[in-house]
Protein backbone atom coordinates (compact mmCIF):
# COMPACT_ATOMS: atom_id res chain seq x y z
CA UNK A 1 0.00 0.00 0.00
CA UNK A 2 1.73 3.13 -1.24
CA UNK A 3 0.78 6.65 -0.33
CA UNK A 4 2.68 9.57 -1.84
CA UNK A 5 2.33 11.60 1.37
CA UNK A 6 3.50 8.84 3.70
CA UNK A 7 6.20 7.79 1.23
CA UNK A 8 7.65 11.11 0.11
CA UNK A 9 6.34 13.83 2.44
CA UNK A 10 5.85 12.33 5.89
CA UNK A 11 6.87 15.68 7.39
CA UNK A 12 3.37 16.88 6.44
CA UNK A 13 1.95 14.30 8.84
CA UNK A 14 4.32 15.44 11.59
CA UNK A 15 3.34 19.06 10.98
CA UNK A 16 -0.35 18.09 11.10
CA UNK A 17 0.11 16.40 14.48
CA UNK A 18 1.95 19.50 15.72
CA UNK A 19 -0.96 21.68 14.55
CA UNK A 20 1.22 23.63 12.17
CA UNK A 21 -0.74 23.16 8.96
CA UNK A 22 -3.01 25.86 7.62
CA UNK A 23 -6.66 25.14 8.17
CA UNK A 24 -7.44 24.39 4.51
CA UNK A 25 -4.52 22.00 4.16
CA UNK A 26 -5.33 20.35 7.47
CA UNK A 27 -8.93 19.72 6.33
CA UNK A 28 -7.74 18.25 3.06
CA UNK A 29 -5.38 15.97 4.94
CA UNK A 30 -8.15 14.87 7.29
CA UNK A 31 -10.20 13.80 4.25
CA UNK A 32 -7.17 11.91 3.00
CA UNK A 33 -6.63 10.25 6.39
CA UNK A 34 -10.16 8.89 6.35
CA UNK A 35 -9.21 6.73 3.38
CA UNK A 36 -5.47 6.15 3.85
CA UNK A 37 -4.41 3.27 6.05
CA UNK A 38 -0.72 4.17 5.59
CA UNK A 39 -0.94 7.70 6.95
CA UNK A 40 -3.34 7.07 9.82
CA UNK A 41 -0.91 5.21 12.12
CA UNK A 42 1.78 7.83 11.47
CA UNK A 43 -0.55 10.64 12.48
CA UNK A 44 -1.84 8.67 15.46
CA UNK A 45 1.73 8.01 16.59
CA UNK A 46 2.80 11.61 16.15
CA UNK A 47 -0.26 12.87 17.99
CA UNK A 48 0.62 10.51 20.84
CA UNK A 49 4.19 11.83 20.91
CA UNK A 50 2.90 15.39 21.01
CA UNK A 51 0.55 14.57 23.89
CA UNK A 52 3.27 12.68 25.74
CA UNK A 53 5.60 15.64 25.48
CA UNK A 54 2.82 17.83 26.90
CA UNK A 55 2.98 15.88 30.14
CA UNK A 56 6.61 16.84 30.75
CA UNK A 57 6.44 19.83 33.03
CA UNK A 58 9.59 21.56 34.19
CA UNK A 59 10.01 22.28 37.89
CA UNK A 60 9.50 25.83 39.17
CA UNK A 61 12.46 28.19 39.21
CA UNK A 62 14.17 28.79 42.56
CA UNK A 63 12.82 31.97 44.19
CA UNK A 64 16.35 33.27 44.82
CA UNK A 65 17.49 32.89 41.20
CA UNK A 66 17.50 36.64 40.51
CA UNK A 67 19.16 37.48 43.84
CA UNK A 68 22.00 35.01 43.11
CA UNK A 69 22.41 36.42 39.63
CA UNK A 70 22.58 40.05 40.77
CA UNK A 71 25.04 39.10 43.49
CA UNK A 72 27.30 37.55 40.88
CA UNK A 73 26.96 40.62 38.69
CA UNK A 74 27.97 42.83 41.64
CA UNK A 75 30.87 40.54 42.50
CA UNK A 76 32.00 40.73 38.91
CA UNK A 77 31.91 44.52 39.00
CA UNK A 78 34.16 44.55 42.10
CA UNK A 79 36.81 42.24 40.64
CA UNK A 80 40.30 43.62 40.13
CA UNK A 81 41.85 43.58 36.66
CA UNK A 82 43.98 40.56 37.67
CA UNK A 83 40.93 38.58 38.84
CA UNK A 84 39.12 39.41 35.62
CA UNK A 85 42.13 38.27 33.64
CA UNK A 86 42.49 34.96 35.47
CA UNK A 87 38.77 34.22 35.87
CA UNK A 88 38.39 32.27 32.60
CA UNK A 89 41.13 29.88 33.73
CA UNK A 90 39.96 29.34 37.28
CA UNK A 91 36.97 27.03 36.80
CA UNK A 92 39.01 24.85 34.46
CA UNK A 93 38.80 21.34 35.85
CA UNK A 94 41.90 19.22 36.27
CA UNK A 95 40.94 16.94 33.41
CA UNK A 96 40.99 19.96 31.07
CA UNK A 97 43.96 21.70 32.62
CA UNK A 98 46.20 18.62 32.67
CA UNK A 99 46.26 17.96 28.91
CA UNK A 100 46.73 21.68 28.27
CA UNK A 101 49.68 21.85 30.67
CA UNK A 102 51.17 18.66 29.24
CA UNK A 103 50.81 20.02 25.68
CA UNK A 104 52.45 23.30 26.67
CA UNK A 105 55.33 21.38 28.31
CA UNK A 106 55.83 19.23 25.23
CA UNK A 107 55.81 22.30 23.01
CA UNK A 108 58.41 23.95 25.22
CA UNK A 109 60.62 20.86 25.13
CA UNK A 110 60.27 20.60 21.37
CA UNK A 111 61.16 24.26 21.02
CA UNK A 112 64.27 23.77 23.16
CA UNK A 113 65.31 20.74 21.09
CA UNK A 114 64.75 22.47 17.78
CA UNK A 115 66.40 25.70 18.86
CA UNK A 116 70.16 25.76 18.12
CA UNK A 117 72.09 28.71 19.48
CA UNK A 118 74.28 28.53 16.29
CA UNK A 119 78.00 29.07 15.94
CA UNK A 120 78.06 32.31 17.91
CA UNK A 121 79.03 30.76 21.22
CA UNK A 122 81.91 28.57 19.95
CA UNK A 123 83.39 31.48 17.96
CA UNK A 124 83.23 33.68 21.00
CA UNK A 125 84.89 30.95 23.03
CA UNK A 126 87.60 30.61 20.40
CA UNK A 127 88.16 34.33 20.41
CA UNK A 128 88.53 34.25 24.17
CA UNK A 129 91.00 31.39 23.86
CA UNK A 130 93.01 33.26 21.19
CA UNK A 131 93.09 36.41 23.30
CA UNK A 132 94.29 34.44 26.32
CA UNK A 133 97.08 32.90 24.23
CA UNK A 134 98.10 36.28 22.89
CA UNK A 135 98.24 37.78 26.38
CA UNK A 136 100.23 34.81 27.60
CA UNK A 137 102.67 35.15 24.75
CA UNK A 138 103.02 38.86 25.32
CA UNK A 139 103.76 38.29 29.00
CA UNK A 140 106.37 35.67 28.06
CA UNK A 141 107.95 38.15 25.67
CA UNK A 142 108.04 40.82 28.38
CA UNK A 143 109.66 38.39 30.80
CA UNK A 144 112.23 37.53 28.21
CA UNK A 145 112.92 41.18 27.50
CA UNK A 146 113.17 41.86 31.24
CA UNK A 147 115.63 39.00 31.66
CA UNK A 148 117.67 40.22 28.73
CA UNK A 149 117.61 43.75 30.10
CA UNK A 150 118.82 42.47 33.46
CA UNK A 151 121.56 40.46 31.80
CA UNK A 152 122.63 43.48 29.74
CA UNK A 153 122.86 45.68 32.80
CA UNK A 154 124.82 43.09 34.76
CA UNK A 155 127.11 42.34 31.81
CA UNK A 156 127.37 46.03 30.77
CA UNK A 157 126.47 45.26 27.16
CA UNK A 158 124.63 47.73 24.90
CA UNK A 159 121.09 46.85 23.92
CA UNK A 160 122.03 47.48 20.25
CA UNK A 161 124.45 44.58 20.47
CA UNK A 162 121.45 42.25 20.40
CA UNK B 1 22.44 50.44 15.30
CA UNK B 2 20.60 52.86 17.58
CA UNK B 3 17.64 52.29 19.83
CA UNK B 4 15.17 53.59 17.24
CA UNK B 5 16.49 51.30 14.53
CA UNK B 6 16.44 48.30 16.85
CA UNK B 7 12.79 48.91 17.69
CA UNK B 8 11.88 47.78 14.21
CA UNK B 9 13.79 44.57 14.85
CA UNK B 10 12.28 43.58 18.17
CA UNK B 11 11.45 45.11 21.52
CA UNK B 12 13.87 42.87 23.41
CA UNK B 13 16.75 44.04 21.24
CA UNK B 14 15.74 47.59 22.04
CA UNK B 15 15.82 46.77 25.75
CA UNK B 16 19.25 45.22 25.35
CA UNK B 17 20.50 48.37 23.64
CA UNK B 18 19.24 50.30 26.65
CA UNK B 19 21.20 47.95 28.89
CA UNK B 20 24.20 48.76 26.73
CA UNK B 21 23.61 52.42 27.47
CA UNK B 22 23.67 51.69 31.20
CA UNK B 23 19.98 51.10 31.95
CA UNK B 24 20.02 48.28 34.53
CA UNK B 25 16.23 48.24 34.79
CA UNK B 26 15.97 47.08 31.18
CA UNK B 27 18.13 44.09 32.04
CA UNK B 28 15.66 43.30 34.81
CA UNK B 29 12.80 43.37 32.30
CA UNK B 30 14.66 41.00 29.97
CA UNK B 31 15.47 38.68 32.86
CA UNK B 32 11.86 38.64 34.03
CA UNK B 33 10.64 37.91 30.51
CA UNK B 34 13.04 35.13 29.56
CA UNK B 35 14.23 33.62 32.86
CA UNK B 36 11.72 30.79 33.06
CA UNK B 37 11.85 29.74 29.42
CA UNK B 38 15.67 29.66 29.44
CA UNK B 39 15.81 27.59 32.64
CA UNK B 40 13.09 25.20 31.47
CA UNK B 41 14.76 24.79 28.08
CA UNK B 42 18.11 23.99 29.67
CA UNK B 43 16.45 21.74 32.25
CA UNK B 44 14.86 19.62 29.54
CA UNK B 45 18.23 19.42 27.78
CA UNK B 46 20.39 18.50 30.77
CA UNK B 47 17.69 16.83 32.93
CA UNK B 48 18.99 18.31 36.19
CA UNK B 49 17.32 21.30 37.78
CA UNK B 50 20.31 22.55 39.80
CA UNK B 51 22.56 22.34 36.74
CA UNK B 52 19.92 24.05 34.61
CA UNK B 53 19.76 27.00 37.02
CA UNK B 54 23.54 27.23 37.24
CA UNK B 55 23.88 27.24 33.46
CA UNK B 56 21.05 29.75 33.14
CA UNK B 57 22.92 32.02 35.56
CA UNK B 58 25.93 31.80 33.28
CA UNK B 59 23.75 32.59 30.27
CA UNK B 60 22.36 35.78 31.81
CA UNK B 61 25.78 36.76 33.15
CA UNK B 62 27.17 36.40 29.66
CA UNK B 63 24.35 38.52 28.29
CA UNK B 64 25.04 41.20 30.87
CA UNK B 65 28.81 41.15 30.43
CA UNK B 66 28.60 41.39 26.67
CA UNK B 67 26.24 44.37 26.79
CA UNK B 68 28.94 46.79 25.69
CA UNK B 69 29.60 44.85 22.48
CA UNK B 70 25.95 43.99 21.79
CA UNK B 71 24.72 44.66 18.27
CA UNK B 72 21.04 44.15 17.47
CA UNK B 73 21.69 42.16 14.32
CA UNK B 74 19.28 39.34 15.17
CA UNK B 75 16.29 38.74 17.39
CA UNK B 76 17.32 38.99 21.02
CA UNK B 77 15.59 35.70 21.84
CA UNK B 78 17.52 33.92 19.10
CA UNK B 79 20.78 35.28 20.49
CA UNK B 80 19.78 34.32 24.03
CA UNK B 81 18.87 30.77 23.08
CA UNK B 82 22.03 30.44 21.04
CA UNK B 83 24.03 31.15 24.18
CA UNK B 84 21.83 28.82 26.25
CA UNK B 85 22.06 25.99 23.70
CA UNK B 86 25.81 26.42 23.40
CA UNK B 87 26.30 26.25 27.17
CA UNK B 88 23.98 23.29 27.65
CA UNK B 89 25.44 21.28 24.78
CA UNK B 90 28.96 21.97 26.07
CA UNK B 91 27.94 20.79 29.52
CA UNK B 92 26.38 17.64 28.05
CA UNK B 93 29.53 16.96 26.04
CA UNK B 94 31.70 17.33 29.14
CA UNK B 95 29.44 15.07 31.18
CA UNK B 96 29.05 12.43 28.52
CA UNK B 97 32.28 10.62 29.23
CA UNK B 98 31.96 10.88 32.97
CA UNK B 99 28.41 9.96 33.67
CA UNK B 100 26.83 8.45 30.59
CA UNK B 101 23.12 8.35 30.89
CA UNK B 102 22.83 7.68 34.62
CA UNK B 103 21.43 11.11 35.37
CA UNK B 104 18.25 10.34 33.48
CA UNK B 105 16.75 8.54 36.40
CA UNK B 106 18.06 10.89 39.05
CA UNK B 107 16.04 13.94 38.14
CA UNK B 108 12.70 12.44 38.98
CA UNK B 109 12.85 14.11 42.38
CA UNK B 110 13.08 17.49 40.62
CA UNK B 111 9.67 17.09 39.10
CA UNK B 112 6.83 19.06 40.56
CA UNK B 113 3.78 17.28 41.77
CA UNK B 114 1.70 17.05 38.62
CA UNK B 115 -1.56 18.92 38.57
CA UNK B 116 -3.95 16.26 37.53
CA UNK B 117 -7.68 16.66 37.16
CA UNK B 118 -10.07 17.33 40.01
CA UNK B 119 -10.77 13.67 40.31
CA UNK B 120 -7.98 12.35 42.47
CA UNK B 121 -5.98 9.69 40.67
CA UNK B 122 -5.59 6.33 42.20
CA UNK B 123 -2.17 5.15 43.30
CA UNK B 124 -2.05 2.92 40.22
CA UNK B 125 -2.86 5.81 37.89
CA UNK B 126 -0.21 7.91 39.56
CA UNK B 127 2.39 5.20 39.18
CA UNK B 128 1.50 4.67 35.53
CA UNK B 129 1.75 8.38 34.79
CA UNK B 130 5.08 8.67 36.52
CA UNK B 131 6.37 5.70 34.55
CA UNK B 132 5.12 7.25 31.32
CA UNK B 133 6.70 10.56 32.15
CA UNK B 134 10.01 8.85 32.83
CA UNK B 135 9.74 7.15 29.45
CA UNK B 136 9.14 10.48 27.75
CA UNK B 137 12.15 11.99 29.46
CA UNK B 138 14.33 9.06 28.55
CA UNK B 139 13.13 9.04 24.95
CA UNK B 140 13.95 12.75 24.58
CA UNK B 141 17.28 12.37 26.37
CA UNK B 142 18.25 9.52 24.05
CA UNK B 143 17.99 11.78 21.00
CA UNK B 144 21.23 13.22 19.60
CA UNK B 145 21.92 16.54 21.32
CA UNK B 146 21.14 18.74 18.32
CA UNK B 147 17.87 16.92 17.58
CA UNK B 148 16.95 17.22 21.24
CA UNK B 149 17.61 20.96 21.27
CA UNK B 150 15.57 21.37 18.07
CA UNK B 151 12.60 19.43 19.49
CA UNK B 152 12.66 21.39 22.75
CA UNK B 153 12.72 24.74 20.95
CA UNK B 154 10.00 23.63 18.54
CA UNK B 155 7.68 21.95 21.03
CA UNK B 156 8.08 23.98 24.22
CA UNK B 157 9.36 27.35 23.03
CA UNK B 158 7.17 27.34 19.92
CA UNK B 159 10.00 28.67 17.80
CA UNK B 160 9.75 28.76 14.04
CA UNK B 161 12.10 26.75 11.84
CA UNK B 162 14.00 29.88 10.84
CA UNK B 163 14.62 30.88 14.44
CA UNK B 164 15.73 27.35 15.42
CA UNK B 165 18.03 27.32 12.40
CA UNK B 166 19.67 30.55 13.56
CA UNK B 167 20.12 29.21 17.08
CA UNK B 168 21.67 25.97 15.85
CA UNK B 169 23.62 27.61 13.05
CA UNK B 170 22.15 25.54 10.23
CA UNK B 171 19.68 25.92 7.36
CA UNK B 172 15.90 25.84 7.62
CA UNK B 173 15.81 22.60 5.66
CA UNK B 174 18.36 21.06 8.01
CA UNK B 175 16.09 21.96 10.93
CA UNK B 176 13.09 20.39 9.18
CA UNK B 177 15.11 17.27 8.66
CA UNK B 178 16.37 17.25 12.27
CA UNK B 179 12.87 17.66 13.62
CA UNK B 180 11.35 15.04 11.36
CA UNK B 181 13.99 12.47 12.33
CA UNK B 182 13.62 13.34 16.00
CA UNK B 183 9.82 13.05 16.01
CA UNK B 184 9.94 9.80 14.09
CA UNK B 185 12.44 8.39 16.60
CA UNK B 186 10.17 9.51 19.43
CA UNK B 187 7.20 7.92 17.70
CA UNK B 188 9.04 4.61 17.51
CA UNK B 189 10.07 4.80 21.16
CA UNK B 190 6.76 6.02 22.52
CA UNK B 191 4.45 4.15 20.15
CA UNK B 192 3.13 1.94 22.94
CA UNK B 193 1.77 5.01 24.72
CA UNK B 194 -0.53 5.67 21.77
CA UNK B 195 -3.24 3.41 23.09
CA UNK B 196 -3.28 4.92 26.58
Amino acid sequence: MNCPIEDRHPEILVAYAAGELEREIARALERHLADCAACRPVVAGQTAVWKALDTWEAPPVSPDFDRRLYRRIEEGARLSWWERFTRPFRPMPLRQALPLTASAGLLLMAALLVYHPGPIAPVAAQREAVRANQVENALDDLDLLRQLGTADSTEGGHPDAL
Amino acid sequence: MGVAAAATLDYDAELMLRVKEGDGASFGVLLEKHRTSVIHFIYRLVAEQAVAEELAQEVFLRVYRSRSSYEATAKFRTWLFRIATHMALNWLRDQKHERGQEHLDEGTADLPARQISDRRPSVEQKLVREAELREVRQAVAALPAKQRAAVLMHKYEEMEYTQIAKVLGCSDSAVKSLLFRAYETLRARLAHMEAT
